[in-house]
């Protein structure tokens, strides 16, 4: 079988995940105490005007009837309608999912460029300076949080230097590059310095091992040794971490969009889920699955056009 | 696939971002002369009966005119779409008379519209905020220029309550023609500004309407209500000039701000910072530990601590701006040995009781821990209980807690929706849900909203006062200021007590 069939075959495997993950969500989301309707109604509100909303908008039902018929309309590609919103999810989530990916594809530009150049100077340098100061760069970043490393990133670049905008998302692709900028960053702080340490340690590992010393003795230069065999040979390690890296960012986004005001997905779940916006909680976690399928997805892709030995 | 595919690959997917920002166009920045407003909360929906939330009340009061305008401190009342009104001698019958004025689109705003927005805000089954009109019946058109307005009962409330936002004046052929959820979206509108975009999740930008009946106004070319929920930000964006104003400064800000030149007005709220007590439980269904509590509670401490010197400490249970607020009531000072003697008197000398806060209210937090450590000193253990904002709703709703910090404000100056929302036992709200229900209180508050002005409608709001004071109804702590923030070229923006921006058409950027 050619070693992309198996691939094909990932979609099927999307239908019990969102199936089981729908069900547990809205049971889960239904049984969270508060009524949505009087948050989008304002406390204020009558009684009334606040049972007929919630009539309306089918709450008065039992909750597995709900599900059905949350289900039916699943089927129709409807997700429902937002309560807060008024309008339907779908059109929530569209609205708000290109801010998140596009941050999320710059973020992780950022840290892939920052990480391999650090972790091929570190590797090459094993010992020198050049290698500690990169080890005491990924201790300390990884010990700093998203949101205080948001605010000082704002306050040096933003009120100081007045080189890029304190929030929003910008009007034109370079407008976005500028905007997301510091946003980026503080992704890249955080991600940079998790796949360094592992793409550093399997280069020093992968430059110490047998085929590598064969060529060396066979006279081929460091650096063809290095970027044709070891480099792409320590790839793989690095590119399962980075999918489960991405995995995690896809909805953990939210502290940096909070920070920098970027209405993406990871604010629109916190609000989601603190209103009780039922159907934009489910909404967005089956997009979020969607999304982690997908990067699963595509690191296979990469591992098998890496790799000739697997096959599944 | 080998590695130049995969570059390829990883190159198309690049593209493909680049395109994707393409297909979401965004518009250039609006021109100077637009106001950008920052505000804590998104707006939802546009449509005035809709609603009794923050940012869409804001909102809607510059989109649409109503039947009277106020100034800015929500005190005098001018004619606006109704250039005049006759009341009839039983006080029952209202005629309003219309001056000239078109809707954004350009229609002529007629008797029949009028009629239809009165009508539609009372009677339709899903409007928000019908309760401060309950004496209010039904509009009819007389004519082309003239609606007439009939009560159940003599309601001197009501020509306050034609300023409020939600009697907004809306058209019945765009309201009827779209149907409600249409029209929620993009809304003809009365007032000063139109809807020119609505970026959902983003910001609502609103544009001059060329047919706004004051002429020559307004001043500005647009409004931008920005949604920037995280307080640092937004003063951060504010110092950065990307808004111009913002609103809730937090307070620890307010000083290194006004000392950079931004203008922070401390203009007085309607608003009371409040502890709920729940009249039907344990242990606050004994009005000896209610005063045991109320003597406990160093306002002025509390005032102090939380806003920083920009508030006042308590004393009745509605702000001083609202009329016939009782000005013969104390501020109650702490008095711990009295607070003792009363718990004594209750028979119980320790009594536990939990405190619901919305976590992450930072103010809420602070007074929580000041109560816990002033009561503990008076007998009382006091649990402090963090749950989510939505729950802390229901749980005052449903009636399942003891005491809860909370806080309201009024739309108008007149007392009677205020007092009706805090005190009312007969209201479907239970006294804001503390279950407070004393007949002499609601049967005053029936008399006070019948009679006219004057001073045997004063003495009947400060009786109404004196008693939910001295039976401790609930226990009010303090009347925050507004704090909002503005850059030093923005004038005669101010957010009235009714939180409305009712200047808003003579607002400029200088």
């Amino acid at each position: 079988m050619d070693r992309f069939a198996f691939i094909l075959r990932r979609p099927l495997q999307l239908i019990p995940v969102l199936i089981g993950i729908s069900f547990v969500t809205f049971v889960l989301a239904q049984l969270t105490p508060g009524d949505p309707v009087r948050i989008m109604l304002g406390p204020r509100a009558t009684e009334s005007a606040i049972a007929a909303v919630r009539a309306r908008y089918g709450l008065d039902q039992p909750i597995l009837v709900q599900y059905g018929y949350y289900m039916l309309n699943l089927l129709r590609a409807d997700f429902g309608q937002s309560l807060e919103f008024r309008s339907s999810v779908l059109a929530v989530i569209l609205e708000r999912l290109w801010p998140t990916v596009f941050l999320l594809l710059y973020g992780l530009t950022l840290s892939v460029l920052l990480t391999l150049t650090l972790a091929i100077a570190a590797a090459r340098r094993q010992g020198q300076w050049v290698d500690q100061a990169v080890r005491l760069f990924c201790v300390t970043a990884l010990g700093v949080p998203s949101f205080w490393l948001g605010l000082m990133l704002i306050i040096l670049f933003s009120l100081r230097l007045r080189l890029f905008p304190v929030s929003g998302f910008g009007e034109s692709f370079l407008g976005n590059l500028w905007h997301l900028f510091l946003p980026a960053l503080a992704i890249t702080i955080a991600v940079a310095p998790i796949l360094t340490r592992n793409l550093r340690a399997t280069l020093v590992t992968q430059l110490a091992a047998d085929y590598a010393t064969a060529g060396r003795s066979k006279g081929l230069p460091e650096s063809f040794v290095f970027y044709r065999h070891v480099f792409w040979n320590s790839l793989l390690p690095t590119i399962s971490l980075l999918g489960i890296v991405v995995s995690f960012l896809i909805g953990g986004t939210v502290v940096v969009e909070w920070v920098f005001n970027i209405q993406g997905l990871g604010q629109l779940m916190v609000r989601a889920v603190l209103t009780r916006d039922y159907f934009v909680v489910q909404g967005v976690t089956l997009f979020f699955a969607v999304g982690v399928v997908i990067t699963n997805f595509l690191v296979d892709v990469v591992t098998v056009a890496l790799d000739p030995r697997i096959k599944l | 696939m080998d590695r130049r595919t995969l570059l390829k690959t990883a190159a198309g997917i690049a593209a493909l971002a680049t395109a994707g920002s393409s297909i979401f166009p965004r518009r250039a920045r609006a021109d100077g002369n637009v106001l950008r407003v920052g505000l804590d909360s998104e707006v939802l929906t546009l449509d005035p009966i809709k609603t009794v939330y923050g940012p869409d009340i804001i909102c809607q009061g510059v989109m649409f005119a109503r039947l009277r305008r106020t100034d800015a401190q929500n005190n005098q009342l001018f004619p606006a779409l109704a250039e005049s009104w006759e009341v009839s001698g039983d006080g029952k019958t209202y005629t309003f008379h219309l001056t000239d004025a078109k809707f954004s689109d350009g229609s002529t705003i007629t008797a029949e519209d009028v009629a239809f927005s009165y009508n539609r805000m009372r009677w339709q089954k899903d409007s928000a905020y019908a309760g401060p009109f309950q004496q209010f019946d039904k509009a009819e058109a007389s004519g082309a220029k003239t609606v007439i307005m009939h009560m159940k009962e003599a309601f001197t409330p009501f020509l306050t309550l034609v300023s409020i936002w939600n009697s907004g004046i809306v058209p019945k052929a765009a309201v009827t023609s779209m149907g409600d959820d249409k029209y929620a979206l993009a809304p003809v509108s009365s007032g000063p500004f139109r809807l020119k975009e609505w970026r959902k999740g983003d910001r609502v930008i609103l544009e001059k309407n060329p047919y706004y009946y004051r002429q020559g106004m307004p001043y500005l070319d647009g409004i931008e209500f920005r949604y920037v929920p995280d307080d640092n930000t937004r003063v951060q964006m504010l110092q950065g000039g990307e808004i111009d104003a913002c609103i809730n400064v937090p307070y620890p800000l307010i000083a290194g701000l006004t000392a950079q030149g931004f203008q922070i007005p401390e203009n007085p709220a309607s608003i009371i910072q409040e502890l709920l007590i729940n009249h039907s439980a344990e242990p606050f269904n004994d009005i000896k530990v209610r005063q045991a509590a109320s003597y406990g509670i160093d306002r002025k401490a509390i005032c102090d601590a939380v806003t920083l010197g920009h508030g006042k400490p308590a004393s009745s249970l509605m702000a001083p701006v609202l009329n016939y607020f009782n000005t013969d009531l104390p501020v109650i000072a702490r008095d711990v040995a009295k607070a003792k003697s009363l718990l004594a008197a209750a028979g119980k000398p320790s009594v536990t009781f939990e405190l619901v806060i919305s976590a992450g209210v930072t103010t809420d937090e602070r007074t929580a821990i000041l109560m816990q450590s002033q009561l503990a000193e008076v007998g009382f253990t006091v649990n402090i209980a963090k749950v989510d904002s939505t729950e802390e709703w229901n749980r005052l709703v449903d009636g399942k807690y003891q005491a809860t910090l909370n806080w309201w404000y009024n739309e108008t100056r007149d007392p009677d929706n205020a007092l009706r929302w805090a005190i009312w036992g007969d209201g479907d709200n239970k006294s804001y849900y503390t279950r407070y229900n004393n007949p002499k209180v609601n049967q005053l508050l029936d008399q006070g909203a019948a009679i006219p002005d004057g001073d045997q409608r004063k003495a009947i709001y400060f009786e109404a006062q004196k008693i939910s004071f001295e039976e401790v109804a609930q226990i009010g702590l303090y009347y925050p200021n507004y704090h909002d923030g503005m850059s030093a070229k923005v004038q005669g923006f101010v957010l009235n007590p009714g939180y409305q921006y009712s200047t808003i058409d003579e607002v400029k950027l200088g």
